[in-house]
């Protein structure tokens, strides 16, 4: 049996979940070896247009780049969403809660007109082309991505944690921050990162999106036992959770 | 098996040459609170301590741990990572709390992980100093303890009155080079501080003798009280995840790169958690939060207490009340909550 072709491609992101694939250092020749690199644009030259299993990283911003990832979905047998930026729109979406052009002009000032700045309202990738597999996180955990990878190669449907981060965050014997006036996202956000934010003392930002079923009431309800604003909840939950909609 | 009186500074000693000779894990101050850790020195043992973040049953059961290597074609090994280890301060219901895991984890399926460390253990249990903010083990009559460790100690002041309960426990004490027996006058002060933790440590009172609870439950299944206090329920599982009774666990295979050999882990799961129901086809039997809220409560007042001969599974340490967010773990206020609605028969 051949190896299985694997490509990699980036859209609008900070390329930083490719480097945490660079990253791999010996591991990556294990993936080498057990499947065939052919596009991947960070790490070498080659490019192809015949793969099994497409990897991409970062979210849709313009009408050009949802026709990439629609020709890069109808090759691939199986696609995999790298990342915040690919998973949700990460914090690319914050711009979506402004008027375009005010966010142009904040960014690029005297510039803000020029053509190909031009975008639309940021887009995570199954907002545009079916995604068959997504690696959570900003950026995404090193050993959570080759667990994800090994088990798509034995043909194994990976188990991605459906459980806040709280689980983890207990599990490590850390005391919970909301006691210490921090407004954490752990309560409703995927775990599947170790709880490595909380571990370190900062809230738990959300990088990894909510559980499928988030109690967002129980929220509102913690908000009024710890005297805090909702406010203070919803501008902690734009920064990785944005719609397509303003949120704020 | 002898019960001996050892000063405060004479016990300091002895954990340190615990600490020269092996692995002694004991209750340290972490921040505001306290947790138990490896201890390097008898300085930073705090016995005065009230609860700790976690219960002692990481030392037993780890939040991950490797059940078998498996080399493929049908080769495999079972993993026993664990050495001998001394675990000092175990409150009165932490210890019942193992006491109830030793008859959970031998039944059906002996569990040869469990044992393993269980066996390589040595408990110094100690009586409670200074109760914590939701403890409520005077209800559930976990506020003493009589088996299970190796050593007991209760705090009388300037020393410790310590009763060896097994060999273990013995030669530890031996260590204790000027500790004299413990005098009749002694044992007087160790039965005082047990008379007042049998009252004292109730910073919830359950309106019902702990018994009860699973007559109560019987009548209880369909109360609205479930759907109620799951509304605000997170299903974060942070009642599970630092109850000392709660042992349930997932296990899940990572395969090697030549996706041919790899390890059986195991993790501790929890019954509050989407997905903690979810078996082939990708049914889900407990989709419900109220489902899984109830589920929790059952288990503590009923389920396991018919697996263990009645024993109420669950130890008054007062830990989930702390760790809800929204505020709705307390077992006390949903069973006092049944009492008032539908009485006591």
């Amino acid at each position: 049996m051949s190896k299985p072709k694997i490509a990699i491609f980036d859209f609008a992101c900070c390329e930083g979940c490719q480097l945490q694939i660079v990253n791999l250092e010996e591991e990556i020749l294990d993936l080498l070896g057990v499947a065939d690199v052919v596009e991947w644009r960070e790490a070498m030259s080659e490019k192809s247009d015949q793969y099994d299993i497409a990897i991409v990283e970062g979210s849709i911003t313009r009408p050009e780049d949802e026709e990439r990832v629609k020709k890069i979905r109808s090759r691939a047998k199986i696609l995999i969403a790298l990342g915040a930026c690919a998973t949700m729109g990460g914090v690319n979406k914050l711009k979506n809660n402004f008027e375009l052009d005010d966010v142009k002009k904040c960014v690029y000032k005297q510039d803000a007109n020029k053509p190909h700045l031009s975008t639309a309202l940021t887009k995570a990738v199954d907002e545009v082309v079916n995604v068959d597999f997504k690696v959570h996180g900003c950026p995404i955990d090193r050993k959570e991505f080759t667990y994800i990878v090994r088990s798509l190669l034995l043909g194994k449907t990976p188990e991605i944690p459906d459980y806040p981060v709280c689980v983890e965050c207990k599990a490590k014997g850390n005391p919970c921050l909301w006691e210490y006036g921090q407004v954490c996202l752990g309560p409703i956000i995927r775990a599947g990162c170790g709880a490595r934010c909380p571990s370190s003392g900062f809230r738990c930002f959300g990088c990894r999106g909510y559980v499928d079923n988030p109690n967002v009431d129980a929220a509102k309800d913690v908000i009024e036992k710890y005297n805090l604003n909702i406010d203070d909840l919803k501008t902690k939950m734009v920064l990785f959770g944005s719609t397509q909609e303003p949120t704020l | 098996m002898s019960i001996k009186k050892i000063s405060k500074d004479e016990f300091r000693l002895v954990v340190d040459k615990l600490i020269g000779k092996g692995n002694v894990f004991g209750v340290k101050s972490k921040g505001d609170k306290f947790d138990y850790g490896q201890l390097e020195s008898s300085k930073e043992l705090r016995l005065d301590y009230d609860v700790t973040l976690q219960p002692p049953k990481k030392y037993f059961q780890p939040p991950v741990e490797t059940l078998v290597t498996y080399q493929g074609q049908g080769n495999y090994n079972s993993q026993y990572d664990c050495e001998k280890f001394v675990l000092i301060g175990v409150h009165p219901y932490d210890m019942i709390a193992i006491n109830q895991m030793d008859i959970l984890f031998s039944q059906d399926n002996y569990d040869s992980h469990y044992f393993a460390r269980r066996n390589n253990a040595t408990i110094v249990a100690c009586d409670v100093v200074n109760a914590s903010q939701n403890v409520f083990a005077s209800s559930m009559n976990t506020a003493v303890v009589k088996d299970g460790f190796d050593v007991l100690l209760t705090d009388i002041g300037d020393s410790y009155i310590a009763e060896a309960a097994t060999q273990k426990g013995e030669e530890l004490l031996a260590l204790a080079q000027k500790a004299g027996e413990a005098t009749k006058d002694d044992l007087h002060k160790r039965q005082a501080v047990w008379d007042k933790n049998k009252k004292e440590l109730n910073k919830h009172q359950l309106n019902c003798s702990v018994t009860y609870l699973p007559k109560l439950l019987e009548r209880a299944y369909n109360n609205p009280i479930w759907e109620e206090k799951a509304k605000t329920c997170f299903s974060c599982g942070s009642c599970n995840q630092v109850c000392p009774t709660c042992y349930c666990f997932n296990v899940q295979d990572d395969v090697n790169w030549d996706l041919k050999s790899g390890k059986r882990e195991r993790a501790w799961d929890g019954c509050l958690l989407d997905g903690f129901t979810k078996v082939a086809g990708n049914h889900e039997f407990r989709n419900n939060r109220a489902d899984r809220f109830r589920h929790r409560l059952y288990r503590k007042g009923k389920y396991v207490p018919s697996k263990i001969g009645g024993q109420i599974a669950c130890v008054g340490c007062g830990r989930c009340i702390g760790a809800c967010l929204p505020d709705i773990a307390n077992p006390v206020n949903v069973y006092n909550k049944l009492i008032d609605d539908i009485g006591i028969i």
